[in-house]
């Protein structure tokens, strides 16, 4: 059972109303009845005094005329007051009278009563003098009644007074507060805020705090509605959501699946179940405890790193890993794991093995030579950087890098063509691998160079085996469309880790063997030593040098006069090149000319010869004089290297015409690539230029060559003519080049003419040109005026 | 302010205007031939208020008054216990009252009050020091 103060706000009221009202009275009567209380018996004390004080005069003069009667009789007068019990009128320690108020009890003895009031009496005509004193006993019962009387009194009316306030006060808090606010209170319980009813405002109460709080009520009710129907909406989108994504889950043709720390799947799609060949039963294991570690991975450490990693770092993780199924064999499946929170991962796999494999391929090709099918350079060296890492782990590792090169297969290639070319490669493949051992490797370097790492356990003596097994089994002879063609190989070789400890020292070191192996004619096996990297370091600064040269302009032009023996003149030069090296001095030609010509810098040189060779002409014509120069051609340099254009372009800007300048061609530059090179020739002849051909005698000397080349002037070699005076062989010999240049219509040039028994030897088998130092050595552009000078004058004086 | 200083001088101006008591002082007298020579102030008070009615001697003493048209009366009581006529009227009819004391007798002139004197060894009277001869016995002078 409720309390009804508890119930109602209206009860409630007026009972703490009431109960205040009787707590606050309570103290305030009692307050009231202490205060009225005193001053009663105060007032009764006044009264008292004030009465004594009425008869104080006349008791005084009693006292004073010791008039018993007059005591007595004012006594008497005193006790008329009820408040008076008794009153005594003493002179000079005696009583002169004493009166008891009639009817009241006479009180036992002289015993002084409480309350008794004493007062002095004087002398009527000495104030000062003391002569008696009056004293009087109140009536204690007759005072306290009439204070009792007067609080019952008071107390009755404050007690009216509260009970009307009371209910006054309740009254009106019952009408403007209680009441309204129980009304809304009421209205508020049964009101139905979602049909759209609202709080009324209670009347009167429009402006007042009552009214706000209706209107709050009523604007807090609406929006709480209308959160409730947004709410309502919201509930039914995400419904219509959910069901949506939950199609998208279950079509997805990814698997997707919830995974904990554990491994265990918390949830996952149909299609993961596909992927992973779940067997149904498996598929509709609930979620308790099917673990994604169940599955047959291959590598379950992978997945452990996966999952954990991606949970510990609270990072999305991917990862390819393989599944051996039973149905579909070895599968690959590439997982994203992405944390989702409360240590669970939401992962997705999707199948990615035909993708994988396709990497494989490509990483396989990547290392693969397509042409042999053996290993690439980057395959080679990808081995050998795993045999070089395996070394430094294992004992008994060390091996052998082999380079090898096909000896003439430009050639073959040239001649044949590439199919021939390409098969050749293949059978040089094959037969690489059949001499080598299982774990020795062949690779493809690109063209016509092959390496081989072959195990070097034996030692040296054990690679030398091999690589001449190499030598001899790639010696062979085949015929190619009806034509026998021969190829060899030479090998150079690299030891691990003697001659290099990472790749690309090694593979420097096996190719410089391989080039010193080339060097001495091919066919043969070379190992790598420390003065072959030590040469190729010296060619190295050389080279350097070379490319600086120009820019410093080291290079200098020495002319060497040509002169008709015949018409005993002066009839040109031949420009030689020198280099006045900084440091070193004078680098002979033979020193850098072929390096030069083995980087290819030989042509930066010859352009520079060409044009300086252009500048002697044009100063020469300046002068007036009609020599003309003849430049060194080096067969690197046809026919790319200084093409008809160039050659034409250089004597246009110098203004002078072809005709003077002469090229001098060796047999060198005819033999490297005949077809271009005689293209070449004739089109500078046809421009105007005349054609020397240097060193005849020495090589092959070709009559051929003559034939089918536009030779202008053969320059027979100086250790022909050198010899000429002693070894009459060597002189018939010149002799029949120069008749049979005559008979073929050209002149001839001797070189190394040394003194006038081989000049006039010359002159009289018709040998029309010469040079040599018999006329002068070569000299610098600027002393070429005297020489020039000089062999006029002893031309004139041997006359 | 104005009223008040007013009423002052006014009250001044009547006191100076005031018919000065000729009287040059009161004395206290007695039978010449009484053994008393001297009362004392306390004395004479008990004598004439009626207290205590009995002369050093212990003769009973009869107090004699002046009648009221004797400017000396006031002025014996005036100097005697500081009160007016009225005073002691008022203190004598509260006593009358009762019957047990009496106030002093009346003379009806000092030449009456000077033969009672001699007429009454315990009488006491009182006169103008100027009207005090040998018929009386001054005891007491009163200024």
């Amino acid at each position: 059972m409720t309390r009804i103060w508890k119930r109602s706000i209206l009860g409630g009221t007026f009972f703490a109303v009431a109960m205040v009202a009787l707590v606050v009275g309570s103290l305030f009567v009692m307050v009231t009845l202490k205060i009225t209380d005193e001053r009663a018996t105060n007032r009764a004390n006044t009264r008292l005094m004030e009465l004594m004080a009425s008869a104080e005069q006349t008791a005084a003069i009693a006292c004073f005329a010791n008039d018993v009667t007059l005591a007595t009789e004012t006594a008497r007068g005193l006790t008329l007051s009820s408040d008076v019990l008794d009153v005594a009128v003493i002179s000079g320690g005696r009583e002169l009278a004493r009166v008891f108020r009639k009817g009241a009890r006479q009180p036992p003895g002289n015993v002084p009563l409480p309350g008794r009031l004493v007062a002095p009496l004087y002398s009527p005509f000495n104030p000062s003098e003391k002569i008696g004193e009056l004293r009087l006993d109140p009536n204690l019962e007759s005072i306290r009644a009439t204070v009792f009387e007067e609080i019952r009194y008071v107390a009755l009316l404050l007690v009216l007074l509260a009970a009307a306030m009371v209910s006054a006060v309740a009254a009106v808090l019952g009408v403007l507060v209680v009441r309204p606010v129980k009304t809304m209170s009421d209205q508020l319980h049964v009101m139905d805020a979602g049909a759209g009813e609202r709080l009324p405002v209670p009347r009167g109460h429009e402006e007042s705090e009552l009214g706000r709080l209706a209107g709050d009520i009523n604007g807090l009710t609406g929006k709480l509605v209308a959160a409730a129907m947004k709410e309502h909406e919201l509930r039914l989108q995400r419904e219509l959501d959910e069901r949506k994504y939950r199609a998208i889950f279950d079509n997805v043709e990814a698997g997707i699946f919830l995974v904990d720390g554990e491994f265990r799947l918390k949830s996952f799609n149909p299609a993961f179940g596909r992927l992973m060949r779940l067997a149904l039963a498996e598929r509709y294991r609930e979620i308790a405890g099917f673990r994604l570690s169940e599955l047959p991975w291959l590598d379950g450490e992978g997945l452990a790193a996966l999952v954990n990693g991606c949970l510990a770092d609270n990072a999305a993780r991917s990862d390819d890993l393989e599944l051996d199924l039973a149905e579909g064999g070895r599968r690959w499946f590439n997982l994203v794991l992405r944390p989702v929170g409360e240590g669970l991962a939401q992962g997705m796999a999707s199948d990615v093995t035909e993708r994988r494999l396709a990497e494989q391929k490509a990483r396989q090709q990547l290392v693969t030579d397509d042409l042999t099918s053996v290993a690439n350079r980057a395959g080679l060296e990808a081995v050998l950087r795993a045999r070089i890492e395996a070394h430094a782990s294992a004992e008994h590792t060390e091996f052998a890098l082999l380079l090898v090169d096909l000896d003439g297969f430009k050639r073959v290639n040239d001649a044949l063509g590439l199919p021939v070319g390409d098969e050749i490669l293949r059978n040089t493949a094959r037969r690489l691998q059949s001499c080598l051992y299982e774990e020795d490797v062949v690779a493809r370097m690109g063209g016509d160079e092959f390496a081989v790492i072959a195990r070097a356990g034996t030692g040296e003596e054990g690679v030398a085996r091999v690589a001449e097994r190499i030598v001899s089994v790639l010696n062979f002879s085949f015929l190619v469309a009806d034509a026998p063609a021969q190829l060899g190989a030479s090998v150079g070789v690299a030891l691990f880790p003697g001659d290099g400890r990472d790749v690309p020292t090694l593979l420097r070191n096996a190719e410089l063997a391989l080039d010193r192996a080339r060097a001495n004619g091919g066919h043969r096996c070379q190992f790598f030593d420390s003065s072959m990297a030590q040469a190729a370091q010296a060619l190295r600064r050389l080279d350097t040098d070379m490319h600086l040269a120009v820019r410093r302009h080291e290079f200098r032009l020495f002319l060497q006069p040509i002169v008709n023996l015949l018409e005993r003149r002066l009839v040109g030069a031949e420009a030689l090149l020198r280099w006045q090296h900084k440091e070193r001095g004078m680098v002979p030609p033979d020193a850098f000319i072929p390096v030069a010509e083995e980087t290819g810098f030989i042509r930066e040189i010859g352009l520079w010869v060409l044009e300086a060779a252009c500048q002697q002409l044009a100063l020469w014509q300046g002068e007036g004089q009609e020599y003309y120069l003849s430049i060194n051609i080096s067969g690197r340099q046809v026919p790319d290297g200084l093409t008809p254009a160039m050659l034409l372009d250089a004597t246009r800007r110098h203004g002078i015409v072809p005709e003077r300048l002469v090229l001098e061609i060796t047999e060198g530059v005819l033999i490297n690539d005949m077809v271009k090179a005689q293209s070449w020739l004739a089109e500078v002849h046809e421009k105007g230029f005349r054609i020397y051909l240097d060193d005849f005698g020495t090589g092959y000397s070709s009559l051929s060559y003559l034939k089918r080349f536009p030779v202008d002037t053969v320059k027979v070699d100086q250790s022909f003519v050198r010899d000429m005076s002693d070894d009459s062989s060597d002189r018939k010999l010149v002799e029949a080049v120069v008749a049979m240049a005559h008979s073929l219509d050209m002149q001839v040039v001797a070189e190394g003419v040394e003194n006038a028994t081989q000049a006039r030897l010359l002159r009289d088998m018709g040998c029309c040109h010469a040079q040599g130092y018999y006329f002068s050595r070569p000299v610098p552009a600027q002393d070429f005026a005297a020489v020039a000078e000089e062999i006029t004058r002893r031309f004139a004086l041997e006359q | 302010m104005v009223g008040f200083q007013r009423i002052f001088f006014l009250l001044a101006v009547g006191l100076l205007l005031l018919p000065q008591a000729a009287v040059a002082g009161v004395m206290v007298v007695v039978n010449p031939r009484s053994s008393v020579d001297h009362l004392s102030r306390d004395d004479v008070i008990n004598i004439f208020m009626g207290r205590f009615r009995q002369l050093p001697n212990g003769l009973p003493a009869s107090p004699v008054d002046l009648p009221v048209t004797e400017r000396a009366k006031p002025e014996f009581y005036r100097l005697l216990v500081g009160k007016d006529m009225d005073q002691i009227a008022a203190y004598w009819s509260r006593l009358v009252f009762t019957g047990r004391t009496a106030p002093p007798m009346q003379a009806g002139s000092v030449e009456d009050m000077i033969r009672y004197l001699n007429a009454n060894p315990g009488a006491v009277g009182y006169m103008d020091s100027n009207d005090v001869d040998r018929r009386v016995k001054a005891v007491l002078e009163l200024k």
